[in-house]
């Protein structure tokens, strides 16, 4: 079994804690998407489960292997900025890839890069953001790996390209490809990833499979009878993730059973109660964006 | 392959259960006949751009309802049992009550009552199937 596992994963610099107790399970042939706001410690993390940086503390392992130099062969990375030299050209690039891993194949390269439109002659400098990214998308790719690393692996691409890589991407774990990606555009998350996770401060806030987030998450929302209706007794409710409080609008975010909860809260009074869907956007803001209530509540769902 | 497919990853409805109602709305409307194959799960991932494993879950619900059944090797396909249509029609009637539901809550919280609700049912059922007066 092709297993991702990350245990207990912490990485310090100097004072500042990037990844903070971080354990994930990855499982074999998944697409496993790493989401969070800037800082959030997505980089860190990949950077120590690819020893490009010494975890401060924790394990990561892959088929419950530490990383050795014959995992390496089997792992592929996308960095999140360019990694290319410039004064190299694209083909350049693949005969170094070539010599340098048993398992890649220059002809798939030459193949993916040329359904993105990237001419290999060109020298790396004269490349669009987004064609070097297509560039180390195809590199990654044509050495058929057992995992892959992907930071923003469509950072600067059109849209016809992006989903070009997502279906890359699934086409990969349909052969038993275990990866790991994240990006800023959640769309591509929510339509590639089978599992989640949303990184906070280096911390998991929330993780689960997509699918299963939607169902069980939703917004509870009513307008009270009066604007000091008290909903402190929501606070230590299991089923409530995070209560926002405008005068009489009351919306809270639940984490199971919204229906018993739309029942209660329109027994107590409030009118115009109902259940709005969450998407996976919604479940992102409110897992790392402030609720603006007077009853303030961490995230308790883990 | 007929099947009535548009699947909006960005809603908040779970993909897996949007591919179940458009694959038993399919079937219950006759677009998907008994017997019938449905996509390979690699092959209607991408397709839609949505991961396998998603599609694969919905797979194995409809096997688990009784509307399709997989044979190894062979692929999946639509029951030719009548079980397949029974469920199908019994999904459509689920996914209706549901909506019913919806807008008579709707209704009561904006203040609407008892007698106001059913004319405005009354009205609606005029309007989309007059014939069964």
């Amino acid at each position: 079994m092709s297993t991702i596992s990350i245990s207990h994963l912490t990485k310090t610099y100097g004072p500042f804690v990037a990844v903070d107790d971080l354990c994930l399970e990855i499982p074999t042939g998944s697409v496993f998407g790493l989401l969070g706001p800037n800082g959030a410690g997505k980089t860190s993390t990949f950077k120590c489960m690819l020893g490009l940086a010494n975890a401060t503390s924790g394990e990561i392992r892959y088929d419950n292997m530490k990383l050795a130099p014959a995992t390496f062969e089997r792992i592929a990375y996308v960095p999140e900025r360019s990694v290319l030299y410039d004064h190299l050209t694209v083909a350049e690039h693949f005969e170094m890839q070539r010599r340098a891993f048993a398992n890649f194949d220059s002809a798939r390269a030459g193949r993916l890069v040329g359904e993105f439109g990237v001419d290999p002659r060109k020298r790396a400098r004269a490349l669009s953001k987004g064609m070097k990214t297509a560039t180390m998308v195809a590199m990654a790719f044509a050495r058929t790996p057992d995992f892959l690393i992907l930071d923003e692996p469509t950072s600067g691409l059109d849209p016809v390209n992006q989903r070009a890589v997502l279906n890359l991407i699934i086409n990969e774990a349909t052969r038993g490809c275990t990866i790991v990606f994240s990006s800023h555009q959640i769309g591509q998350v929510e339509r590639a990833a089978e599992r989640i996770a949303i990184l906070q401060n280096g911390k998991l806030a929330v993780e689960g499979a997509v699918d299963d987030l939607k169902a069980d998450r939703k917004i509870v929302e009513g307008i009270l009878p009066v604007e000091d209706f008290p909903v402190d007794g929501y606070a230590s409710d299991k089923r409530i993730a995070r209560i926002d409080k405008q005068g009489r609008i009351l919306r809270l975010t639940v984490v199971a059973d919204p229906d018993a909860i739309a029942s209660e809260l329109g027994g107590a009074g409030a009118q115009g109660v109902r259940i709005v869907d969450l998407n996976l956007e919604d479940i992102f803001i409110g897992a790392v964006a402030p609720a603006a209530s007077t009853a303030d509540l961490v995230e308790t769902a883990k | 392959m007929p099947i009535i497919m548009t699947v909006d990853p960005r809603s908040g409805v779970p993909i897996y259960l949007q591919l179940i109602e458009q694959i038993k709305r399919s079937i219950a409307l006759g677009v998907m006949a008994t017997g019938e194959q449905l996509p390979t799960v690699k092959q209607l991932a991408l397709d839609l751009t949505i991961n396998p494993n998603t599609v694969a879950r919905a797979y194995r619900d409809l096997e688990r309802d009784g509307v399709i059944e997989t044979a190894p090797g062979r692929g999946s396909f639509v029951r030719s049992d009548g079980a397949a249509v029974e469920s199908a029609q019994t999904a459509a009637s689920d996914v209706a009550r549901e909506n019913f539901e919806n807008a008579v809550r709707e209704a009561k919280s904006l203040g609407l009552h008892r007698a106001a609700v059913a004319s405005l049912f009354g009205a609606a059922l005029d309007r989309w199937l007059p014939e069964e007066r």
